[in-house]
């Protein structure tokens, strides 16, 4: 009679068996998908090479130009008009003179202006 | 029973009994459990061997996921900054098996419907043809591929060919060349290096930026348009490195339509074509008698009188008729003070000092139309005479170029160059003239621009200096006196130097605009200034205040206008 050590081995065999031809058909499916993948990998480069020819080709200078000729409202930048952020002077400070025309009494209750704003603010 | 049987003697067949059994049969239970561990063993070993230890075929498709690539029969050009130039599409080109088709005159019939620039006549002759592979139409677009393929005729196939493209079209015609119908390049960097572009993926980049070109183009045509010149040249270089940003020849062909060109758009007027320059060759032999020390720029010479040589006058244009300082025969362009400077300097100083900066040599760009310099035979007094201003010597454009880049880039020159030099690559050059003369040669240079013939180039803010050129072409054995060669070579910031900008026009006529005169200054300048104009902010140059004191004084000459030494301070 089959005794319990000997089931035991022939339960594993066979799922050794089993274990295999389920992996090797996995790993030929998985091979089947690689190479689809590649053949379309392949053919986006492809595309990819056609696009970017046509997208030369679209930005040729020339094209360019004219269209932003006919529908954008820019005109060619002048020498007068490029600047450098040194140019710009420096604004000069706000100098508080003695008579100042706002006047505060803190005793009033009252703040002074700059202050004022800054607390509206927060 | 007889004595016969040797070897088979019958034995007493015993029983075998049951513990010999048992031994055998255990027996070969070990030798078959043995055998299948043998085989596990193996199969474990290979296991351990494929996915530990080395490199196997499953282990290298495994690694190689992600890493396929687009391979091209030949390398794309892309220009400074990436732009593509030239590219290598994927087409259908259209062959018959003449001994399989059935109905050729309905072939050909409805061939010629879906591809209406063939000729059925032809058509009809090839495909009776006794041969099992004719061409139909190479390089058919999708569309036409789609169609003809539907025809469903048998006997017709397509085989995946690759057809080279330009996106910039004629833009950059000369520089690029063209490939003919099998993608073998003919002219310019595609016949050049045609072998490294059939071998390499990589893209090859050119030092032309598109932008630039496409920004002279537009303006050396309308001058050519305005002035109705035979053709055209324009160039632009970076002074510090001899590339090449921009090299236009007008008339220009479409390198996507190589069958349609003709002898005239093909001619390179930058680098094959080659010309007696005229006054732009007084730059070198006012810089060759300033380095030389035999003068200075208070020093002059007596311009009063034509020179006499043999059965040769040599005269000034607009004479002054008195004795002119070095900067003042450099701004009226005086020939007879040019004479006296390379008289000077004598005979073989000038030969060398011209060798020195390539005018002996056909100039080195990497495109096979490249014109060889005419030089005299013999180098007599009158040809270092008549050199002195730019004739009896005719070298190409591309060759003035580097020339005067070297002149202003503070002394040293640079092989021209349409391949962008790769970063870091450290750069070897010759030196011609000393630094100072260079700054001298700026001043001079700016002093054209600010006061003199080449004031219709001066674009504000960029301190454009540079300087007119205006030769009578040699037709034959005469000059012909109506054909001129007008031409401006411009450089900028003339502060510091960074481009040299140069313009010429073929046989230009003066307009009422330019009061009849088709003169360098008239003609040309005005193509350099636009240029300028356009391409200083592309070029990041900064435009500057051209009259603060720190310019001004950076740039100023005294002008000495008598030889008695009386001061005439021109700062600008």
């Amino acid at each position: 009679m089959i005794n319990r050590a000997t089931f035991v081995w022939m339960v594993l065999a066979i799922s050794a068996g089993i274990g295999l031809f389920v992996l090797k058909y996995d790993v030929k499916s998985m091979e089947g998908e690689l190479a689809r993948i590649n053949q379309h990998t392949l053919e986006n480069l492809e595309a990819v090479h056609v696009l970017k020819a046509e997208w030369s080709y679209l930005n040729a200078p020339a094209r360019l130009e004219d269209l932003g000729r006919r529908l954008l409202s820019l005109e060619p930048v002048d020498t007068e008009q490029a600047a450098s952020i040194s140019d710009i002077p420096i604004k000069p400070p706000i100098r508080k003179t003695p008579h100042s025309p706002v006047e505060y009494s803190p005793a009033a209750g009252q703040v002074p202006p700059i202050l004022a704003t800054h607390r509206r603010a927060q | 029973m007889t004595g016969r049987h040797f070897f088979f003697s019958p034995r007493r067949h015993r029983e075998p009994t049951v513990s010999q059994e048992v031994e055998t049969g255990r027996n070969r239970l070990m030798i078959a459990s043995a055998l299948f561990a043998a085989a596990f063993a193996v199969v474990a070993v290979r296991l351990v061997d494929v996915t530990l230890l080395g490199e196997s075929g499953a282990a290298r498709l495994a690694h190689s996921v992600g890493k396929t690539f687009h391979r091209t029969g030949r390398a794309d050009i892309v220009d400074r900054n990436g732009v593509l130039l030239a590219s290598s599409l994927k087409t259908a080109s259209l062959y018959a098996n003449p001994r399989v088709i059935l109905d050729v005159d309905e072939a050909a019939a409805k061939l010629v419907s879906q591809l209406p620039d063939l000729d059925e006549a032809s058509i009809r002759a090839k495909l009776k043809i006794d041969r099992a592979f004719v061409w139909i139409k190479r390089h058919l677009t999708p569309q036409q591929q789609y169609n003809v393929n539907r025809l469903g005729i048998p006997g017709l196939d397509f085989r995946t060919e690759e057809r080279r493209l330009y996106p910039s079209g004629a833009l950059s015609a000369h520089v690029l060349g063209h490939t003919d119908i099998d993608s073998r390049g003919l002219m310019g960097i595609e016949g050049k290096f045609d072998k490294l572009l059939r071998r390499r993926q990589a893209p090859l980049q050119l030092s032309l930026d598109l932008r630039v070109q496409h920004a002279m183009r537009q303006e050396l045509s309308r001058a050519m348009t305005e002035f109705r010149a035979i053709g055209a040249a324009g160039i632009i270089m970076d002074v510090h490195n001899g590339e090449v940003l921009s090299m236009v020849s007008l008339p220009d062909f479409d390198p996507n339509q190589p069958d349609q060109i003709n002898d005239d758009a093909r001619f390179n007027r930058t680098t094959l074509g080659v010309y007696e320059m005229g006054s732009t060759f007084k730059i070198f032999t006012t810089a060759m008698v300033l380095d030389s020390g035999k003068i200075t720029m208070r020093g002059g010479y007596d311009a009063t009188k034509p020179i006499e040589v043999s059965r040769f006058t040599i005269r000034d244009f607009h004479a002054k008729k008195r004795w002119l300082s070095v900067p003042e025969i450099f701004m009226y362009s005086s020939n007879i003070g040019s004479v006296k400077m390379a008289m000077a300097v004598g005979t073989r100083a000038q030969k060398r000092f011209l060798g020195g900066i390539g005018m002996f040599q056909p100039t080195p760009v990497e495109i096979p139309e490249v014109g060889s310099p005419l030089i005299p035979a013999r180098w007599r007094e009158i040809n270092a005479m008549t050199i002195a201003f730019g004739h009896g010597m005719a070298v190409s454009p591309m060759q003035l170029v580097s020339g005067v880049s070297a002149m202003v880039n503070g002394g040293i020159f640079f092989r021209p160059t349409l391949l962008k030099r790769p970063k870091g690559q450290s750069l070897i050059g010759k030196r011609v003239i000393t630094d100072k003369t260079s700054e001298k040669i700026r001043r001079l240079l700016r002093l054209v621009v600010a006061q003199g013939t080449g004031r219709n180039a001066a674009a504000k803010g960029f301190l454009v200096g540079g300087k007119t050129g205006t030769a009578e072409k040699v037709v034959g054995r005469r000059y012909k006196t109506k054909a001129l060669m007008s031409s401006f070579v411009g450089v900028f910031p003339m502060n510091a130097p960074r481009y040299v900008v140069f313009a010429m026009l073929d046989e230009p006529t003066g307009t009422k605009r330019t009061f009849g005169y088709a003169t360098g200054g008239w003609v040309a300048a005005p193509v350099v200034g636009s240029v300028i104009k356009r391409v200083g902010p592309m070029l990041g140059v900064r435009p500057m205040d051209e009259e603060a004191p720190e310019v001004r004084r950076e740039m100023a000459i005294d002008i000495v206008t008598k030889k008695t030494g009386k001061r005439r301070l021109a700062s600008f």
